[in-house]
């Protein structure tokens, strides 16, 4: 096994969680974590929970710039010729 | 760029001024992708708007030390996260870091235990937390850590970037997100299994 006698598969899964999904983690790394998530529902659904979670939050603090702000920073610009 | 008096050369005059014409219509451009990342930094609207407003003037006078052909929206947003700070919010050099008992799948395991289990074929999180509460959610996370969450998360930097922009060691920055997300997942379990 890739994981030390001392660790936890699903303790040592969930601390490659974060960088999993940020794809963050070494090519081994993420070779240990796809291994286990393959055997593993427990930590394979809060994966999947997780990545959802992610979309749900960027999705839900989009605030679209006011449409009059782009012409107020244009005229910053052209204020400095 | 150099410190050359383009006033004594009409090419180099023009050269200059094409360059600068292109940094602005690139940097407006972006100006969407800037504001998103903004508007969760701070608490209201017009703290964004004037946030943003003084980035651009201050790009547009500082220009010429944006080196073409690197990230302009990270370089956009380290002006703003410094602005940021300037006007007013104290950088926490030490910002709490007693340990948080609540794990990764934190958010997961309360929603479970509340007998809210998501399962595999209605696992969306949108049908138990409004948006709302995701803001309400976030901006409930200390500062430094939300500065990472909402860089990474929401901006979709690296996490090199993330270190360019706050110019703290990447370290810092996966640190900080660790806990900043904990922070965000206590707060929206909170949120989720009230609503229950």
């Amino acid at each position: 096994m890739a994981y030390g006698a001392q660790v936890d598969p699903c303790d040592k899964c969930e601390e490659l969680l974060q960088p999993y999904l940020d794809r963050e983690l070494s090519d081994a790394e993420r070779a240990e974590a796809e291994l286990h998530l393959d055997g593993c529902s427990y930590c394979r659904k809060r994966y999947h929970f997780e990545e959802n979670l992610r979309q749900f939050v960027r999705q839900a603090t989009v605030e679209e710039m006011p449409p009059d702000l782009k012409q107020k920073l244009a005229e910053l610009r052209t204020s400095l010729f | 760029m150099g410190e050359t008096t383009p006033e004594a050369d009409p090419r180099k005059l023009a050269e200059e001024a094409r360059d600068r014409v292109r940094f602005e219509e690139e940097a407006l451009d972006l100006a969407d992708q800037v504001y998103r990342v903004a508007r969760r930094l701070v608490s209201t609207r017009e703290e964004a708007e004037d946030l943003m407003q003084e980035t651009y003037a201050r790009a547009f006078r500082a220009w010429r030390s944006y080196t073409p052909g690197t990230n302009l929206r990270a370089w956009l947003l380290r002006i703003l996260t410094n602005l940021n700070i300037d006007r007013g919010r104290k950088v926490q050099r030490s910002p709490d870091l007693q340990p948080l008992e609540e794990g990764d799948y934190y958010l997961y395991n309360r929603l479970e235990e509340a007998g809210r289990e998501p399962s595999a074929d209605q696992d969306r999180v949108d049908e138990r937390l409004s948006q709302d509460d995701v803001v309400a959610a976030l901006s409930a996370v200390p500062h430094d850590f939300r500065d990472v969450v909402v860089l990474v998360d929401i901006g979709d930097f690296s996490y090199a970037d993330a270190a360019q922009i706050l110019e703290i060691p990447i370290g810092t920055v996966m640190s900080r997100l660790h806990r900043g997300r904990r922070i965000l997942k206590r707060e929206l379990a909170d949120e989720a299994v009230q609503s229950a």
